[in-house]
């Protein structure tokens, strides 16, 4: 099998990446987005401020990235990075994005289409809790991403992947929403 | 209340707790039964490459949650459910690694190396039933130990050890998973303030939520569902794919030989397996009680110790390690099942989760309320009754019914396992992707929650690639918030004294052997894989 | 205190009869989201989510509780704040989420004129509270302490608190060290695991005190507790301000009447009525529910956060 090398030299470049992004935490974001110091003064007594506790994750990302660069970079846990996997986990993690996005306005969008034809004013999230209107975005985005993802890992597109996807969507919402009254499947929670 | 009394309200909250329905006028407590379902899901999990314990508990987790709804009621069938799931795991993941030389779970990869070997000759049955025995005697060993030790470190720890020494034991921990977990210090580091980072993100003192960007997704911090689940379990998901597009593989099937021989376990052949069980177990154990360590180096230390005693004592004519000796397979189960026992003795005792299915433990504990892990559960008060007492005791009698299950029937049930094999990776997998987002996204009902999780996948899967442990990761973010409210707590509590952590001899020597772990890690030679 | 509850009782027995025929022509027209600013297991969740049950049984209304915690209400103030104010999103929280809170955030920009109030529900018990293994029997006892020369830490759970703290350690000339702690059940076990010396819970306190385990050395509240009656009132002792407050269902601004009264009425019926779930619960935790509700909350919760600014100005003196 040929394994393509990004790098030859992986603990190197991780080592150097953690490092600078450690010293933009500290130097950077840190300073910027906390309110209180590395220490305050309040109520005449000096105490610990916001900055610092995440000022000290920081410390160990720098010295992590350090010793990683200085002292393990012969280390022998060094994996060969093979960018066709990476661009493959892109793109199930892309496909996953789109089915999530999908999910999230199909239900609305199919209510202002009723609305469209029928000349009703109904709002999705008045009706995010009755059937089958709840259902629509959690099927259509949650088939997607199953069989989305089944059909990128085996290279081609299967009849087979939809049923899975269908009957496990379906499994799901049998688990999540049918014995529970007070559960909401994705996405009636955010409305 | 005497110490006794408690132990009777625990083991009776558990055989008297909430009946769900009665059969022949006998109640059938509600929390026997979820440890039973627990065990047995457990085991077909286990039994399952490509899942474990861990996604088991993940998904069962919001759907027991919402069963059984936040009351303190809800603790006992919850958490002894996930306790079912974590042992009946352990067992089932010895299955495929005997029958198909995959390990079911990680932790299984030795028992490849003689359980394979014996499966091909013909002793398949007998490999199973080598690998329960010596799994359930390790857990139970481990169990026992456990709940000697946990009251007693709990109580010291409260006796003995004010703010201070508190926070200087919590960086001591810290620095202890970051150095030993994965091999690599400089690894462990990066892993420990990346989960040290994310912990500090929209939480802190002041009003301003710190590190939000000024946004309200980030104000409310993250929660622990999306970023434990997502580096360990989505990011597990996205690296198991990408090894599956890769090799587009199936799985190499080979069909057990007919049992030769009897597949029954003789007594001679129990007394071999003893002192081998036995070792592994205290080794198990020992690694166990030491947070962040994990089951698969017990499971090589145990099979190496073992090695060691086979090829001295060993006659000649048995086969050799490696080539189907019943003792390889029982040095590491006996190892790797007894670190989840001892694994709980610093989350009981000290709040501090060692593997992931204490951290799991922890998440529910958090989840449903009324139970906070830690030495002040161990508080055995006379005059009123400690409930979070009667918990840990419940939770103890839950260990055993499970060893009890796991003695009775799991053997029977683990040998019927097999087939599970054979349930394509590529189909599974997608499926316990969208049942894991689905599970974070009823509990927390905000679509933010599954950018984050996804987000937490790649990082998990990041990690993977670059072979840096994901567990320094989770634990440090479990223990971050209370690491720094620890800090400041003591600083507060000592008049804002700088040197707090220095100036009285406990704190002093925890700070010093922190510095010289992470110190002594980064120095020593390179070790042969 | 008896008679006030009773005199509350009363006066809801008559608001709901008045009017009822308003109210009882609303239903929300969808599920109602009920955000709670605590975490799960709490007294406030196991409050709130017990009203949901008891409305939903009683009502027929359908009820979705969600967490929405930190900042000691103010991230599920924001929440609310942006909500549909058509009666189906309310929230669950604490007084000093829309008094001291929002006055010492002022970058989040919230007011109490932001909600519209429903009802409280139940009021703290605060006390200043010490182990009696300490020796002290009253507060004289704690201040000789510190006057002596002995460190004292004082447990708080909220910045309010640790201001209140602050001013009493000034009125009595010791210096506390102030430990801030997540929650009363925190400062409780720091309590009794000799983390801390001292510190105010919020009613926890009532089994160790009836026990003998710890001691009210002191009311916060502006009235005596009622179960140690004979502690000074931090107003005995000095201090100008007090940490009276209440448990609250609020609502987005701008809620329809109708909405608001028959939401008001169900809630307060709930909590007022020991045989549903969430009135015993209230009865057995908090000593009893305590309503304050419509145009007299709005004026109790602008009221506090207008006081606030004082205490803030002078904590920081």
């Amino acid at each position: 099998m040929i394994k393509k090398r990004l790098y030859q030299d992986t603990n190197f470049v991780t080592g150097l990446v953690f490092s600078i992004l450690a010293l933009l935490l500290l130097f950077v974001w840190i300073p910027l987005d906390s309110d209180t110091g590395l220490i305050e003064k309040v109520r005449r007594q000096v105490a610990i401020g916001d900055a610092l506790a995440p000022t000290i994750a920081g410390v160990f990302l720098l010295i992590g990235g350090g010793l990683l660069m200085l002292l393990e970079r012969n280390g022998d846990n060094q994996p060969a990075m093979d960018s066709n996997s990476v661009i493959f986990v892109g793109r199930v993690f892309a496909m996953l994005v789109l089915s999530f996005l999908v999910m999230r306005y199909a239900g609305p969008l199919a209510v202002e289409l009723m609305n469209a034809l029928q000349g009703s004013e109904r709002e999705y999230r008045l009706l995010r809790d009755t059937a089958p209107w709840k259902w629509i975005g959690y099927v259509l985005g949650g088939t997607i991403a199953i069989c989305g993802t089944i059909s990128l890992t085996e290279g081609r597109f299967s009849p087979r992947a939809l049923v899975v996807a269908l009957l496990a969507i379906a499994a799901l919402i049998a688990i999540f929403d049918l014995p529970f009254d007070d559960l909401l499947l994705p996405p009636n929670g955010d409305f | 209340m005497a110490t006794l009394d408690y132990v009777w309200l625990g083991v009776l909250a558990v055989f008297q707790g909430p009946e769900l329905f009665s059969i022949l006028g006998l109640p059938i407590p509600v929390t026997l039964l979820m440890i039973l379902c627990g065990f047995l899901l457990g085991i077909v999990v286990g039994a399952t490459p490509g899942l474990a314990g861990p996604v088991a508990m993940a998904i069962s987790l919001p759907i027991l949650i919402s069963v059984f709804g936040y009351t303190p009621d809800a603790l006992l069938p919850v958490m002894g459910c996930l306790i079912g799931i974590m042992k009946g795991a352990t067992i089932g993941g010895a299955v495929p690694a005997i029958l198909f030389n995959t390990p079911g779970t990680p932790d299984a990869f030795m028992t490849t190396l003689d359980g394979y070997p014996m499966a091909q000759q013909g002793n398949a049955k007998k490999a199973l039933r080598v690998a329960h025995f010596a799994s359930v005697s390790g857990d139970t060993f481990s169990d026992i130990v456990l709940v000697i030790c946990a009251p007693f470190l709990a109580l010291l720890v409260e006796g003995y050890l004010d703010l201070p020494e508190k926070t200087a034991l919590l960086i001591l921990s810290l620095s202890f998973i970051a150095a030993a977990v994965g091999g690599s210090p400089a690894k462990g580091l990066i892993s420990t303030g990346l989960g040290l980072l994310v912990a500090f993100i929209g939480t802190g003192a002041d009003f301003y939520p710190r590190l939000s960007m000024g946004t309200e997704a980030l104000s409310q911090g993250i929660a622990l569902g999306p970023a434990i689940l997502g580096v360990l379990i989505i990011g597990a998901v996205f690296h198991e794919l990408a090894g599956q597009w890769r090799h587009k593989e199936v799985v190499s099937c080979a069909q057990p030989q007919n049992e030769i021989g009897s597949d029954r376990l003789s007594l001679g052949d129990i007394r071999k397996l003893l002192p081998y069980i036995g070792r592994s177990a205290i080794v198990g154990t020992v690694v166990g009680a030491l947070p962040g360590i994990g089951s698969t180096l017990a499971a090589t230390i145990g099979y190496t110790m073992g090695r060691r005693r086979h090829h001295k004592i060993g006659k000649p004519g048995d086969p050799a390690f490696g080539e189907g000796a019943m003792e390889g397979i029982a040095a590491t189960e006996a190892a790797n099942s007894s670190v989840s026992g001892a694994n709980l003795i610093p989350v009981l005792s000290l709040g501090i989760p060692g593997n992931t299915a204490a951290v799991f433990l922890i998440l529910a504990a958090d989840s449903i309320g009324g139970f906070n892990p830690g030495p002040s559960v161990f508080k055995f008060t006379t005059d009123t009754v400690n409930p979070e007492l009667v918990i840990a005791f419940g939770l103890f009698t839950a260990m055993f019914v499970a060893n009890f299950l796991n003695w009775t029937i799991g053997g029977i049930f683990m040998r019927s396992m097999g087939i599970m094999a054979r349930v394509p990776r590529q189909l599974l997998l997608p499926v316990v992707l969208i049942l894991t987002l689905t599970a974070i996204y009823v509990q927390e009902t905000r679509l933010e929650v599954i950018w984050f999780t996804l987000a937490f996948g790649l990082l998990g899967y990041g990690m993977r690639l670059l072979s840096i442990s994901p567990l320094p990761f989770v634990i440090a973010f479990i223990l971050g918030g209370k690491l720094e409210s620890t800090a400041r707590q003591a600083f507060d509590a000592t008049g804002s004294d700088p040197f707090f952590l220095f100036n009285n001899p406990i704190a002093a020597v925890f700070m010093l052997l922190s510095i010289a772990i992470i110190f002594l890690a980064s120095h020593r030679k390179p070790e042969q894989k | 205190m008896k008679n006030f509850g009773r005199i509350l009782v009363a006066a809801l027995a008559l608001t709901i009869s008045t009017s009822a025929t308003l109210a009882a022509d609303w239903t929300p027209p969808g599920p109602i989201k009920l955000l709670i600013a605590f975490r799960a297991g709490g007294g406030a969740d196991t409050q709130a989510r017990l009203v949901a049950e008891a409305l939903e049984a009683k009502m027929g209304w359908k009820f979705i509780p969600e967490q929405v915690t930190g900042k000691g209400g103010l991230n599920m103030a924001v929440a609310l704040k942006g909500a549909a104010n058509d009666g189906t999103v309310i929230g669950m929280t604490v007084t000093e989420t829309f008094g001291y809170n929002m006055a010492a955030a002022p970058k989040a920009g919230m007011k109490p004129s932001d909600f519209t109030g429903l009802t409280t529900t139940a009021g703290f018990q605060m006390g200043i509270v010490a182990p009696t293994s300490k020796g002290w029997t009253s507060f004289d006892d704690m201040i000789a302490a510190g006057t002596g020369g002995q460190q004292i830490r004082f447990g708080v759970m909220s910045p309010k608190l640790a201001d209140l703290a602050y001013l009493l350690g000034k009125a009595q000339g010791v210096t506390l060290n102030i430990v801030s702690v997540k929650g009363g059940k925190a400062v409780m076990d720091g309590v009794n695991a000799g983390d801390l010396d001292v510190g105010f819970m919020a009613g926890i306190q009532a089994k160790g005190v009836a026990a003998g385990d710890l001691v009210n050395l002191a009311s916060a509240l502006s009235e005596p507790l009622i179960q140690t009656p004979d502690a000074p009132t931090l107003a005995d002792l000095g201090v100008a301000f007090n940490a009276d407050g209440q448990f609250v269902f609020m609502g987005p601004a701008g809620m329809p009447q109708e909405a608001r009264s028959a939401l008001t009425q169900a809630i307060a019926g709930a909590v007022t009525d020991d045989a549903t779930k969430a009135g015993g619960f209230i009865k057995k935790a908090f000593g009893g529910a305590v309503v304050i509700k419509g145009t007299e909350l709005d004026a109790m919760l602008q009221s506090n956060y207008d006081a606030a600014g004082a205490l803030l100005k002078a904590a920081s003196e």
